[in-house]
């Protein structure tokens, strides 16, 4: 479980070139989007990339996103449930 | 009344709905979707998509013209719309010279370079993502590609000046001519801009339209944005779920009505108006309160002298998108104050067409004047509550005197145009002679046009045109900011030019390219880190950090707090765009067999990135241009601004260009045999290069804040003149000296400016023989047409080779008239009997792009 945290992290970070954060600086119940780290849609978009990228998992609808993406947690939750 | 109306005479269409105008409107009329399956080229992840692909064997009907599918697309619009004008083909004598081509594109050669790519990568696939080493020795240099330097060919039409190139070497043209990108709003906003220049005096006909064709770039692309409706766009209605992409191109020829009476055109419609403005919100979505798109829709209405009730019918933007179409239905209700006239979008007929989109509905509209009719909302079942409003469900015929189109692309660029009725002619009008003068009634014999409301328009109408281009006003420039290879200063600028130049550097390639064989003229690290906070950088590609660490450094200070942003408007120039982020998201698409799309590499893929991300960083919400025009890209820019200001529509402008080295530029360059390891530094007038080789490229960033000159105080210089055109060509390319030189002194004198005060030719020289004899003897011709010497200096050896590279030369201008550069230093190995020390006040910047086009800005003391 921990080691899906770093991955995960460490993947969001990359995807969205977010070069001074650290894994540690994703809290897991902060909401993602909005403030804290200053994602907006396209963030969202290239996550949606990301995961289907390195979890084989194909999201075509934005609703879906917006509930995944909620907080890390969610996120987490979501790609333990949908991975391929 | 002014005669100097724009007029439509001429219409040209090839969509999925048919080639021709009379196919467009019977699919209109009939309700009969040009939707249908992709068959244009595989694609493994939206190949089931409905897409408005052009059925006709496209190469066949183009006949001989060689090109990229946008460029045929759009010369045989450009074909039928001539031949519909009644214009000579190509045009003589002096109808040339005031004659023009302006283009929209934004997709233009993509699908062919997608094709060379692709092998570029499928014949090294092992290298190309695992094992780059494989590339970097001696041995592979003979790869594939040398050997078959014919599969690059499509490299050569890659370019969105390609298309209007060849549009305007067919016509003969050689007026201003121009290439827009402005993604979906780029057809409108050439239109506006061929009105503009024909009111502006430059042109008395123009070739107005845009182009685009299907490219897996797009259709990926708006498939990572998630805006793809698989089904068919559906605009307006409750159910809608995206675009349908669609491909076609549209031509329009836009005359004054005073040269088109004169040869006794007929006169199709009116172009009444036309505005343009900027979200400076969201690269890729629409500002959701829609207050671009009002200001557009009310500029085109006020520019026309109309009030809102006169609009019988407007041809929405209505993409299908959740977002466009609520922000758009916002819009029409604010500039209708809730009587919004009945409306429809065309998309479901054609396709969203990317650039051409805003050209097709223009030919819809007047169409639709003529037809008395217009189209249904196809797709379009159920409201939305949150719409509110219901498009029109049938085709019917309506009485219509003038009709609204909305264009509104990403980056927030929004173009509005308004077309208005003309009387029918009695048919001995009906077919001028070319050239031959004719006497045609003003107005029909029915009486509905003289008791309609838009009589009163002409009195407002002449007023606007009396404002037109005054010499008197020399525009001030108040800020310069730089990024270059030369330094990011004018004192970096001084000494890499008393140095001589600056040495090219070997660039850091990846795969799949050869390591350590590109070579040229690199910005390094320019400053971004500091300039640009890091929560913003991360999601700018390097172009449009050039850009917009170039555009803080124009303006230390931010803008004036007490400029209105409505007021203030942007323009760059790009050649080839945001080539490293087009580039990363092409080649993760093929080697990923479209999986995983990167949505954010494609928003920063449009060519108009640059200027829109200038829009949200200072809050520009005036027009917001991005002008993709080989050379001559930063010249056109700067005329849009120029244009702004002149008029007072603008108090401050943002007029700049950029463009990035890339490997595969390079790579291409290095096929044809242009560049190679042993290249030598660039030289002006150094006669160093021999056989094929070129010039090495370079990049760079210049944006200039100009404002005008009865408005600023102590401004850097005065900038007097800005033209551009297309030159007469001898065989070989280069102009010729007599005519450029008499074409510059025109172009100076309608300003103000005798050529007797330029002290300075810049010369947009580099070493490549054919073009530096060209300069040389077009300022023989300028010295002998003035019983003096003119001085002839060079600015390359420090930015190297790119089209924006005259923007670094305006920069150089403005240190030379400035004082802060010797005169002796740009003419550094220039053999010139003149090259005292004299401190220049007057420098003529001059730019020729072997695309056929030519510039010129004037800058003084």
């Amino acid at each position: 479980m921990q080691s899906l945290n770093d991955e995960l992290k460490g993947k969001i970070i990359k995807a969205l070139n977010l070069d001074k954060i650290t894994p540690a600086g994703i809290k897991d119940d902060e909401p993602l989007f909005g403030a804290g780290l200053g994602l907006d849609s396209l963030d969202a978009l290239d996550l949606v990339s990301m995961l289907e990228r390195d979890y084989g998992i194909l999201i075509q609808d934005m609703e879906v996103a917006r509930q995944a993406f909620a907080t890390y947690r969610t996120l987490e939750e979501f790609v333990q449930r949908n991975r391929v | 009344m002014s005669s100097r109306r724009p007029v439509v005479t001429g219409l040209g269409i090839l969509t999925a709905a048919g080639c021709g105008v009379s196919a467009m409107w019977d699919a209109l009329r009939a309700g009969r979707s040009g939707l249908g399956p992709l068959t244009l080229f595989a694609s493994p992840r939206y190949g089931r998509h409905q897409v408005g692909q052009v059925r006709e064997d496209v190469d066949q009907l183009a006949g001989d013209v060689r090109g990229s599918r946008s460029d045929k697309l759009a010369w045989i619009a450009a074909r039928e719309a001539i031949q519909q004008s009644g214009l000579a083909m190509p045009l003589n004598g002096h109808g040339a010279d005031r004659a023009g081509v302006l283009l929209g594109s934004t997709v233009a050669g993509m699908l062919g370079t997608e094709e060379v790519v692709g092998r570029m990568l499928r014949e090294n696939p092992q290298s190309a993502i695992r094992n780059p080493q494989l590339f970097g020795t001696e041995e592979v240099p003979g790869d594939l590609l040398r050997r078959q330097p014919r599969r690059f060919t499509p490299l050569r039409y890659h370019e969105c000046a390609s298309a209007t190139d060849l549009c305007a070497r067919q016509l003969g043209a050689r007026g201003p001519t121009a290439t827009f990108s402005t993604a979906c709003s780029a057809g409108a906003l050439a239109i506006a801009t061929a009105a503009g220049l024909i009111e502006d005096d430059e042109l008395d006909v123009a070739l107005a339209g845009g182009a685009d064709s299907l490219s897996r770039l797009t259709l990926n692309g708006f498939g990572a944005l998630l805006l793809l409706d698989p089904d068919g766009c559906r605009p307006f209605d409750a159910a809608r779920a995206g675009i349908s992409l669609g491909e076609g191109a549209a031509m329009l020829v836009i005359e004054a009505e005073e040269t088109a009476r004169a040869r006794g055109a007929r006169i199709l419609a009116r172009l009444t108006g036309w505005g343009a403005s900027c979200d400076a919100s969201h690269p890729t979505a629409p500002d959701p309160q829609g207050g671009g798109a009002t200001a557009a829709m009310q500029q085109a209405l006020e520019r026309g002298g109309l009030s809102p009730s006169d609009i019988g019918f407007v041809l929405a933007h209505g993409t299908g998108t959740p977002d466009n179409d609520v922000m758009e239905a916002r819009a029409l209700r604010r500039v209708f104050d809730g009587a919004v006239p009945p409306f429809a979008s065309v998309k479901r007929f054609f396709g969203h067409t990317l650039a051409a989109s805003g050209a097709i509905q223009a030919v819809a509209a007047v169409q639709a004047l003529r037809e008395q009719a217009a189209p249904a909302n196809l797709g379009f079942e159920n409201s939305d509550p949150e719409i509110g409003l219901r498009p029109a469900r049938e085709f019917q015929s309506r009485p219509l005197q003038q009709v609204l189109s909305n264009s509104f692309g990403f980056g927030g660029n929004n173009v509005a145009l308004v077309f208005g009725r003309e009387d029918p002619l009695p048919a001995s009008a009906a077919c001028g002679v070319p050239g031959r003068s004719q006497e045609v009634p003003l107005h029909g014999s029915d009486g509905i046009y003289r008791t309609y409301r838009t009589y009163r328009t002409y009195g407002t109408y002449g007023a606007a045109a009396a404002r037109r281009r005054s010499p008197g006003i020399p525009l001030a420039v108040i800020g310069a900011g730089l990024v270059s290879a030369g330094g990011h200063t004018m004192a970096g600028v001084r000494s890499a030019l008393a140095a001589g130049g600056v040495a090219p550097s070997w660039l850091e390639s990846a795969a799949p390219f050869p390591l350590g064989r590109l070579r040229g003229y690199s910005c390094g690290d320019f400053g971004a880190d500091e300039a640009i906070p890091a929560a913003r950088r991360r999601r700018l590609g390097r172009l449009q950090q050039m850009a917009l660490v170039a555009a803080k450094r124009s303006l230390p200070q931010g803008l004036p707090a007490a400029l209105s942003p409505e007021r203030v408007c942007a323009a760059i120039g790009t050649g080839l765009g945001c080539l490293g982020e087009t580039a990363a998201f092409v080649e993760n698409m093929l080697m990923n067999g479209e999986r995983a799309p990167l949505a954010g590499r494609f928003a920063n893929s449009v060519h108009n990135a640059c200027a829109s991300q200038l829009a949200i960083e200072f809050n520009l919400r005036g027009l917001n241009s991005t002008s993709t025009h080989r050379e001559i890209s930063f010249e056109a820019a700067l005329w849009h601004c120029a244009g702004e200001l002149r008029q007072g529509r603008a108090d401050l402008a943002l007029a700049g260009a950029a463009d990035e080295l890339s490997p595969y530029m390079q790579a291409a360059g290095e096929r044809w045999g242009w560049w190679d390891g042993n290249a030598p530094a660039i030289r002006p007038f150094g006669r160093e290069l021999t056989g094929r080789r070129r010039p090495l490229p370079g990049e760079g960033a210049a944006v200039f804040a100009l404002a005008r000159g009865d408005q600023a105080s102590a401004p850097l210089a005065r900038l007097q003149s800005v033209h551009f055109g297309r030159f007469a060509a001898r065989p070989g390319g280069q102009p010729e000296a007599q005519q450029e030189a008499a074409w510059l002194r025109e172009s100076l004198e309608r300003d103000g400016v005798p050529l007797a005060s330029v002290d300075l030719l810049l010369a947009g020289a580099s070493g490549w023989p054919p073009w530096d004899d060209a300069y040389r003897e077009v300022a023989s011709a300028l010295s002998v047409l003035r019983s003096e010497e003119v001085r002839l200096g060079a600015y390359k050896q420090v930015c190297g080779e790119h089209y924006s590279a005259s923007a670094f030369g305006f920069f150089v201008a403005l240190g030379l008239v400035g004082g802060q550069i010797e005169p002796a230093l740009c003419l550094a190995g220039i053999p010139s009997p003149a090259a005292g020390a004299r401190s220049p006040r007057t420098v003529l910047l001059y730019t020729l792009s072997p695309g056929g086009s030519h510039a010129l800005c004037c800058v003084c003391a």
